[in-house]
C-alpha cells in the first residue's frame, strides 16, 4: 500500500491551499462587483465556478481510491 | 542513450505530407479574412465559443505536448494529468477579473496594459519580459516537434551527390521556416479555424492510441493489473524524487504555470479576444478547463502509460533505448497500422505547429504595438493619437514573425540540455513566470499597486530570482517542502514558490511604503543636484544588476545589494513616473469592471436582457457606421439607438466567421429587415439572401 504521502497528503494540500486561492477569488469577484449577483446570467456564472472546484475534487478522490481498492 | 531512427514506413511518410499540405492550404484559405492588424492579430472578435473552445484544444495540448506528458507517463504514471487538472483555482480571478479588463479596455497587448495602469516604462519592462516568455515558449515548441519527428527520420539521406546527417537542430530549423510560413501568412483566423480541425484530429488521434494499445496489451483488465499500485495514482509523491513530486509541480504548474497560461500567454488570450463577447470567451474557458482538459490529459498521456504496461510484459516490444521523450512514437508505432501511425504523427506535428505558431502571432502582436508603434512615436515618425498605417502595420507584423521564428530556432539550445522536455518548460515556467504573474495579478487587483511597485517587482524579483538560481541551497531550501536538491534538479519545480514569493513580497512592500517613498523624492527635489542624484542611482543599479547576474561576491553582499538596488529602482520609479491613481485604475482593475463595459461603450449601459433576432439584411446608401433595425425587432431585442448590436450569419456552424460588430442606428418600420452599410457588408462577408442573426450586446 503506497505511504499517505503519495496518496492523500497531496489530495489535501491541493484543495487546502488550491482551495484558498480559489476563496480568495470568489471573495475578491463577489466584492469588487465584478461577478454582480443582479444578473440571472452572472448567477449561473456563480453556480459553474462553484460546481467546476467540487467536480475537480471529486473526481481526483475517485481517482485515488480507484487506484487503491479497485 | 542512443538515438532512435527509421521508425515508421514510405506510407506513413505519405499520408504525413498529405495531411500538412491539407492544413497549409486549409490555413492559408482563411488569409482573404484579414483585411488589417484586427483581424490579423483578433480575427475581428467575432467568433461563438465552441470554436474558440474546440480551437484551444490545439494550442493547450500541443504546448503541454504528448512528448513531456507521455514521457512523464512513462516514468512515473497516470500523475502526469496532474497539470491538466489543476487549473480551476484561478478560473474565478480569470473569468471575473482579467478576461473583461482584457476585453473592455481594448488593449491589444499585455504590455499596452502596463502602460494604461501604470507607465510607459512599466510597459518597456514588461514588453522585455513578454517577449522573452513567448519566444522561450516557441523555442520549448520547436525542441519538442524536433524530438517528436527525429525518431522518424533516417540517421543521414544523400542529396545532390551530399551525404547530409539528420541532427535534431537541422530538423528543427526546417520545421521552423514551415512553420513560419504558414503563420506568417494566414493570421489569427487562419490559427483559430487550422485549430478547431486540428484539435479534433489530435483527440481522434491520441484516444486512438489508447484504445490501440489497451486492446494491445490484451485488454483492460490485462492493462490495469499489469501496473503497480503506486504507479496508477493521479497525484505524485509529496515531494519525491527531485524530478517529478507534487509539491514542486503545483507551485510550478498549477499555480506559476495556470496563472501564466490564464494571464500572461498573450497567445491564448488573443483567441479569447477573438470571442464575439467576454460572455463567449467565458463558456469557451470554462467548457475547456471542464472538459477538455481531462479529456485532454488521458489524450496526451496515454502512449507513455501504455508503453509503461509493455514494458512489463513478458518479451516487451518496446526497444532498450528508447528515451522517455520518445515513447509516444514509439508506443503509437508499435500500436498502429502503417499509414495510421502516419496520421496520428502528422497530426502531433500539425498540432504542434499551430502552438507554435499561436505564440508567435502573439508575438508579432507585441512587437507592432509595443515596440515599433512606440519607437516610431518617440522617433517622431508618426504622433501619438496617430491611426497607425495598415499595409505598413501588417509588413511589420509579417516581418516580425519571421525573426522571432528564427530567435525562436536559437531559444532550443539552452532548453536542449534538460533530460527531458517537461523539464525544459518546468524550469522555464518557474522562472520567467513568476515576475510578470505577480505583476499582473496585483495590478489587477489590487488598486493601490503603483508603478514603483511593479517595476520594483519586476526588476528586484528578478535579481532575488537569479540569486535563488546560484544559491538554491541557501534561498530556496527553506520553501522546498522536502524536496531533495540535487545537482541535475536544483530544485526544478519548487523554485517556483520561492520566485512567486520574493516577486509577490517586493511588490508589496515597496506598495505599502508608497507614502514614505514620495517624501523622500520630495525631499531629494529639495536638493539642487536632485537630477544627479538619482542618476547615480540608477548607475549603481545597472551595477549592482550586473554583479547579481555575474554572480560577483559572496550571497551576504550580493542579498544586501539587491535590496540596496530595489529600494534605489523604487524610488527611481516614484522620483520619474507621473501617477494618477484614480484615472490610471478607473477601468482597468477588477473593482471597476462596470466602469471599463461603459468606457467600451462609449455611452450608459443598457442591461435588459433580450433575445435574438433573425433578419434579412439589405444595403443603405450612407456610410455611417450603424444598422438600422425595425422599432419592432429593437423592442425583442431590449435594445436603444446608441447601444452595441453583434449580427452574424445565421448558420451556427460557421461560429461567427460571417458577423460585424456594430452600432443601433435609427429605428425604421420594417419588420425583419436590417440596413447595413457597404463596410459591413465588406467585412462580414455576408451573402444575398441569407438569413441573418443579431444580438445586443451592451
Amino acid at each position: 500500500m503506497p505511504s499517505f504521502f503519495n496518496t492523500w497528503l497531496p489530495f489535501i494540500y491541493l484543495y487546502g491551499v488550491g482551495g484558498l486561492f480559489f476563496l480568495g477569488g470568489m471573495i475578491i469577484i463577489r466584492k469588487a462587483k465584478g461577478i454582480d449577483m443582479r444578473l440571472k446570467r452572472h448567477r449561473f456564472w456563480w453556480k459553474v465556478l462553484i460546481f467546476g472546484f467540487f467536480y475537480f475534487m471529486i473526481m481526483h478522490a475517485l481517482l485515488i481510491i480507484v487506484a487503491l481498492y479497485w | 542513450m542512443e538515438q532512435l531512427h527509421n521508425i515508421g514506413t514510405q506510407t506513413d511518410w505519405v499520408v504525413m505530407i498529405i495531411y500538412l499540405v491539407a492544413m497549409l492550404l486549409f490555413g492559408s484559405y482563411f488569409g482573404k479574412y484579414n483585411h488589417d492588424t484586427n483581424d490579423f492579430f483578433f480575427g475581428g472578435r467575432r467568433f461563438s465559443w465552441w470554436l474558440i473552445a474546440i480551437s484551444i484544444v490545439a494550442t493547450g495540448i500541443s504546448s503541454h505536448s504528448f512528448v513531456k506528458y507521455s514521457a512523464m507517463g512513462f516514468t512515473h504514471g497516470f500523475s502526469s494529468s496532474m497539470a491538466y487538472m489543476n487549473d480551476w483555482f484561478f478560473v474565478p480571478f480569470f473569468l471575473f477579473g482579467w478576461l473583461p479588463i482584457v476585453v473592455y479596455s481594448k488593449i491589444r497587448s499585455i504590455p499596452e496594459y502596463f502602460e494604461k495602469r501604470f507607465s510607459p516604462s512599466a510597459r518597456f519592462f514588461v514588453t522585455i519580459l513578454q517577449l522573452l516568455y513567448l519566444v522561450g515558449y516557441v523555442g520549448i515548441g520547436f525542441l519538442t516537434m524536433g524530438k517528436a519527428i527525429l525518431p522518424l527520420m533516417p540517421e543521414h539521406f544523400t542529396l545532390f551527390g551530399f551525404e547530409l546527417r539528420v541532427t535534431l537542430m537541422g530538423l528543427i530549423i526546417v520545421i521552423a521556416v514551415i512553420t513560419g510560413a504558414y503563420i506568417t501568412f494566414g493570421g489569427q483566423t487562419a490559427v483559430i479555424f487550422t485549430d478547431l480541425v486540428q484539435g479534433l484530429m489530435l483527440l481522434f488521434a491520441g484516444l486512438l492510441v489508447f484504445i490501440l494499445g489497451i486492446d494491445y496489451v490484451g485488454g483492460w483488465h490485462v492493462f490495469w493489473n499489469l501496473l503497480p499500485t503506486d504507479w496508477k495514482l493521479p497525484l505524485a509523491h509529496f515531494n519525491n524524487p527531485p524530478d517529478f513530486n507534487f509539491v514542486g509541480i503545483f507551485w510550478q504548474d498549477g499555480v506559476a504555470g495556470s496563472i501564466g497560461f490564464l494571464f500572461m500567454n498573450m497567445g491564448l488570450l488573443m483567441r479569447f479576444m477573438a470571442a464575439k463577447s467576454v460572455d463567449e470567451g467565458r463558456k469557451a474557458a470554462t467548457f475547456n478547463i471542464l472538459f477538455m482538459l481531462p479529456i485532454s490529459a488521458i489524450v496526451v498521456s496515454s502512449g507513455g502509460w501504455i508503453g509503461k504496461a509493455m514494458s512489463l510484459m513478458p518479451n516487451s516490444p518496446i526497444p532498450a533505448n528508447t528515451q522517455p521523450d520518445n515513447i509516444f512514437v514509439v508506443v503509437s508505432n508499435i500500436v498502429a497500422e502503417p499509414g495510421m501511425f502516419g496520421f496520428i504523427i502528422a497530426s502531433l506535428a500539425a498540432a504542434l505547429m499551430s502552438t507554435i505558431s499561436t505564440l508567435l502571432n502573439a508575438t508579432a502582436a507585441i512587437w507592432v504595438n509595443d515596440v515599433d508603434r512606440p519607437l516610431r512615436i518617440w522617433l517622431g515618425k508618426i504622433k501619438r493619437d496617430e491611426k497607425q498605417d495598415e499595409k505598413k502595420a501588417m509588413l511589420v507584423a509579417r516581418v516580425s514573425t519571421v525573426s522571432f521564428t528564427m530567435l525562436g530556432v536559437l531559444a532550443v539550445i539552452p532548453f536542449g540540455s534538460y533530460p527531458t522536455v517537461y523539464e525544459a518548460h518546468g524550469f522555464f515556467h518557474s522562472t520567467l513566470t513568476p515576475p510578470l504573474v505577480i505583476a499582473i495579478f496585483l495590478g489587477v487587483f489590487w488598486k493601490k499597486f503603483t508603478p514603483a511597485g511593479v517595476i520594483a517587482t519586476v526588476v528586484g524579483g528578478t535579481s532575488l530570482m537569479v540569486l535563488g538560481a546560484y544559491h538554491p541551497g541557501l534561498l530556496i531550501s527553506p520553501f522546498a517542502h522536502g524536496t531533495p536538491m540535487t545537482q541535475v534538479h536544483p530544485y526544478t519545480y519548487i523554485s517556483a514558490l520561492y520566485n512567486t514569493l520574493v516577486c509577490l513580497t517586493v511588490g508589496v512592500i515597496v506598495t505599502l511604503f508608497q507614502n514614505q517613498l514620495r517624501k523622500l523624492v520630495h525631499q531629494i527635489k529639495k536638493n539642487s543636484n536632485h537630477s544627479w542624484m538619482i542618476a547615480a542611482m540608477n548607475g549603481a543599479s545597472v551595477i549592482i544588476i550586473g554583479l547579481v547576474l555575474l554572480n560577483f561576491g559572496s550571497l551576504q553582499f550580493l542579498l544586501v545589494s539587491t535590496l540596496v538596488m530595489t529600494f534605489f529602482v523604487a524610488l527611481s520609479s516614484a522620483y520619474y513616473i507621473k501617477y494618477d491613481p484614480v484615472a490610471q485604475t478607473e477601468g482597468l482593475t477588477a473593482w471597476s469592471i462596470h466602469k471599463a463595459q461603459q468606457m467600451f461603450k462609449g455611452r450608459k449601459l443598457n442591461e435588459r436582457e433580450g433575445e435574438k433576432v433573425r433578419l434579412i439584411w439589405k444595403l443603405k446608401e450612407e456610410n455611417d457606421g450603424t444598422a438600422n433595425f425595425s422599432k419592432k425587432d429593437m423592442e425583442r431585442l431590449a435594445a436603444h439607438e446608441g447601444d452595441l448590436v453583434y449580427i452574424s450569419d445565421a448558420r451556427k456552424y460557421l461560429g461567427g466567421l460571417k458577423s460585424v460588430h456594430t452600432i443601433f442606428g435609427k429605428p425604421h418600420n420594417e419588420e425583419g429587415i436590417v440596413y447595413i452599410t457597404k463596410d459591413h457588408l465588406r467585412n462580414g462577408l455576408f451573402v444575398e439572401g441569407r438569413p441573418m442573426e443579431a444580438e445586443k450586446e451592451m
